[in-house]
């Protein structure tokens, strides 16, 4: 399972795939104010950026990959 | 080249050609709708073959004619001489793609990609007839304006916004070019609906590396989180990287119309303080590029004419018209003198350090599209982009010669057959040089004839082999059925079977290839249908559930070995001698005379099957006597063994070619006989006293090999002894039959000669032991023994 919900955190590990991109909305759907630890993450499907970028949740972590990262930062940091 | 690719640009010729023909012939009609429908169907067959190889421009441009064909066909657009004039020409674009293809000289097809921004646009502007024309009824949404197909190498109607760009970068970005790096600015909106198509734009954009500068946004406003729809993708990526145009539209292949790409170096120039402040548009840098490039080429070559001079002024006025035309007249000032300093040097290099100094070479487009060797003058660096590229290639283009011929397959086989019939002729000439020694006594002219024989023959031979290379098939023809019928049989049946086939690409004559479509098939059932078990009943006895079924073949000297074995339940030789004596095959004694291997031979009586039920895949009575007589007719012999429990395995053995045997012609109590030389292991010279006889039969010893002997006299049943010749040695050919060697004792060994074998036919046929028979060139007939069968 790549991704992993905690009671206010869903970390998100190596890979998000294209189907956990709805489990993700769902997830913050109900969690508002929810957020999302992507350090152990190695890539995430387009569909999960569109979700982040909808919810804007607090990243807690930033992917340790630098490319990824700087794109995600890019992104979801106003 | 792979065969399939090979195949597919044969075909795909053919195809554009019949599609050029159909569709002059609807410029005549156009209301006929059959040609309609015969024109949609070749359209779209050559899309679909197109799909099968890694080519997404020509199945793009291919796509959208077929979509119009289709719209033409219902009478929702009509066919008119603007629209046989678009489909002509991206019918010719994708002429140029395979002639492109075609002559690449290594195995996989080239990479099409700099192809991408021509097909985008012939895309273009075949749908735009499509909505265009029928603007009403285009209810379900394909909806984007039509607009003139734009002049662009990609898409430019979203211009990057430099202005965006954090002034640390946007240096960074300029030493970068001045250091003559290429850099890109590209942008990506993905379409909606491109998740369903298992694509991964962030991954995409991923793959391209860590970029100098990035943005991602979104498309729209996004919705509430409960009315998201996270699979419809909105999003807009921009990057600026360093890699090439070439490259990036190359990485974007499949979605060219999805990505804008442009060179730095035209948008930055604009705004570095040294250039006048008029923007140029992209088009126009990209040909001024182009215009560079094509000079730099002209100024690489290293050969110096006596013309270099007119050359080297007609780069420098080439160059001053190229940065005039984009506002840069001011640069044109320095030209003089490099063109001076050249002149004098009589070398090229000042003006291409003057270029250099301009504008660092990047790998933009392919120079060698253009006209390298004619000096372009001003208007030309403008625009010889300004209309749309068209890929005429009309009658007075060169044509492309064909590397294969199509012919009829009767003047192929009157071909082979006047072979045959020159290679039974030059036959005589050795009697005729034996008459002309024994009878007239001419020893000279004897010898005259054996060396203008030994020419013929030679070019003889040449001429059978050519002609059996223009017929060889691989055996592939047949067996690329039986992935699709065992799984369909195995399915109907229950069972779990895996097929392994090998040594498909093994060659033999189209006849023998065709005759073995039918044979082979029904084997393969049979194997399937009687062979193999039930899962359970695998699983009960040890096995692995899954059954395995081989196919095999390979080439062994001048046959070509076919084995289909399975690892099923096997041939029970008592259940064979018991229902073969239930339907009267065999009588009492013959039931208990029969050995194990004779009595499995017997599934190739005539009207024997085992199959207490008849299913419509086997046991109708029609069985493997058809199938051994099938591979008969060819020359071809079958061979089954089987371990009950363990499996059966069928060895099918065929001649490469039916066109010609060669064959050793041995004497025998004054007879002559011909072995085919396939079955011919040697000839040696056996002593009397070197045989010996063990249980009655006489032996000997080869190579420190025991080989049983028999003599010919006996099989064949001849009231005579064998005749050694005067040093008491008896003529012993060794023959090989199941891979175990035998010696057969002659009077006498002859030449070889190669025969039309023509198969024993009406009464005669019955006889086995004999392959066949053939004229002499002396006009006497000689009958061929076939060893196994006479064993």
């Amino acid at each position: 399972m790549a991704l992993e919900f905690k009671k206010t955190t869903v970390i998100a590990s190596d890979l998000l795939g294209v189907e956990d991109a709805e489990i993700l909305l769902e997830w913050l759907i109900k969690h508002p104010r929810g957020r999302i630890n992507l350090s152990a993450c190695t890539h995430l499907h387009a569909a999960n950026l569109q979700v982040l970028m909808a919810a804007k949740p607090k990243v807690s972590a930033w992917p340790r990959d630098g490319v990824l990262a700087d794109w995600l930062r890019a992104a979801l940091t106003p | 080249m792979n065969p399939l690719l090979d195949q597919f640009l044969t075909e795909g010729r053919d195809v554009l050609q019949s599609i050029g023909e159909r569709l002059l012939q609807l410029e005549d009609s156009p209301n006929d709708a059959a040609l309609m429908d015969e024109l949609f169907r070749l359209v779209h067959t050559l899309k679909g073959n197109s799909g099968l190889f890694d080519l997404p421009e020509m199945t793009r441009v291919l796509h959208a004619a077929e979509d119009l064909m289709d719209a033409a066909r219902d009478g929702r657009v009509p066919f008119d001489r603007a629209l046989a004039d678009r489909l002509l020409e991206a019918m010719d674009f994708v002429a140029t793609l395979i002639d492109e293809i075609a002559e690449a000289p290594d195995d996989t097809p080239p990479s099409t990609a700099r192809h991408a921004g021509d097909a985008v646009r012939l895309g273009e502007a075949l749908r735009s007839l499509l909505q265009d024309d029928s603007p009403p009824l285009d209810a379900d949404g394909t909806q984007e304006i039509p607009q003139d197909a734009p002049p662009a190498l990609y898409r430019t109607d979203a211009g990057p916004d430099l202005s965006a760009l954090p002034e640390q970068t946007r240096q960074d970005l300029r030493q970068r070019l001045d250091a003559g790096e290429s850099l890109c600015w590209l942008g990506y909106e993905p379409e909606e609906e491109c998740f369903f198509k298992g694509e991964d734009p962030f991954h995409q954009m991923l793959q391209l590396g860590a970029p100098l500068w990035h943005r991602l946004e979104a498309r729209e406003d996004w919705p509430a989180l409960a009315e998201l729809d996270a699979y419809r993708c909105v999003l807009r990526f921009e990057a600026i990287v360093s890699a090439s145009p070439e490259r990036l539209a190359e990485h974007f292949r499949y979605v060219p119309d999805q990505v804008d790409i442009l060179p730095l170096s035209a948008l930055m120039q604009t705004d570095t303080p040294q250039a006048s402040a008029t923007a140029i548009g992209p088009e126009a840098a990209w040909s001024f590029d182009r215009v560079l490039a094509a000079q730099r080429e002209i100024l690489a070559l290293s050969d110096t004419p006596p013309w270099l001079d007119g050359r080297l002024r007609a780069v420098a006025a080439s160059l001053s018209a190229a940065f005039i035309s984009v506002d840069r007249a001011i640069e044109v000032e320095t030209l003089e003198p490099a063109l001076a300093s050249a002149l004098a040097a009589r070398s090229p290099a000042p003006l291409l350090a003057w270029l250099d100094a301009r504008q660092p070479p990047t790998e933009i487009g392919e120079a060698a599209d253009i006209d390298a060797g004619a000096p372009t003058d001003s208007s030309g660096a403008k625009a010889p982009e300004a209309e749309a590229v068209r890929f005429g290639r009309r009658a007075e283009d060169h044509l492309t010669n064909p590397r294969t011929l199509k012919v009829d397959q009767a003047k192929i086989d009157r071909l082979m057959n006047l072979i045959g019939e020159m290679v039974v002729a030059k036959n005589a000439l050795p009697y005729l040089a034996g008459r002309a020694e024994d009878v007239f006594g001419v020893r000279e002219l004897a010898r005259e004839i054996k060396t203008q024989y030994a020419v013929i023959n030679r070019i003889a031979e040449e001429m059978q082999d050519a002609i059996m290379q223009v017929r060889m098939m691989p055996v592939s023809f047949v067996f690329q059925r039986f992935p699709r019928l065992v799984r369909d049989i195995a399915h109907k049946l229950g069972k779990e079977v895996r097929l392994v086939m090998e040594g498909e690409s093994t060659e033999a004559d189209k006849n023998i290839i065709e005759a073995l479509a039918d044979p082979l098939v029904h084997i393969v059932r049979n194997s399937l249908d009687h062979g193999l078990e039930m899962p359970e009943e695998r699983r009960a006895a040890g096995k692995p559930s899954e059954g395995r079924l081989n196919i095999s073949a390979r080439q062994e000297s001048d046959r070509v070995l076919i084995e289909i074995a399975d690892d099923g339940r096997g041939i029970d030789p008592n259940r064979i001698r018991r229902k073969a004596y239930e339907r009267g095959l065999i009588d009492e004694t013959a039931l208990e005379r029969l050995s194990d291997q004779e009595a499995i031979n017997l599934v190739f009586a005539a009207g024997f099957s085992t199959a207490e039920q008849v299913t419509d895949l086997s046991g109708r009575g029609v069985g493997m006597d058809v199938v051994r007589n099938a591979i008969a007719r060819v020359n071809g012999a079958i061979d089954l063994r089987s371990q009950l429990g363990q499996g059966t395995s069928l060895r099918l053995s065929l001649p490469l070619s039916m066109a010609v045997t060669n064959v050793m012609i041995i004497e025998s109590a004054k007879q002559r006989f011909g072995v085919p030389m396939d079955s011919v292991a040697e000839t040696v010279r056996v002593a009397r006293h070197d045989i010996r006889t063990i249980k009655h039969r006489r032996t000997t010893v080869l190579r420190g090999r025991l080989v049983p002997l028999l003599s010919l006299n006996e099989l064949l049943a001849l009231n005579a002894e064998q005749i050694p010749n005067d040093d008491d040695e008896f003529a012993v050919l060794v023959v090989r039959v199941d891979q175990e060697y035998l010696g057969i004792i002659v009077d006498d060994c002859r030449e070889t000669i190669d025969i039309i074998l023509k198969p024993l036919a009406g009464f005669l046929g019955g006889l086995n032991g004999y392959a066949g028979s053939a004229l002499l060139g002396d006009g006497s007939v000689l009958l061929v023994f076939n060893p196994r069968e006479l064993l």
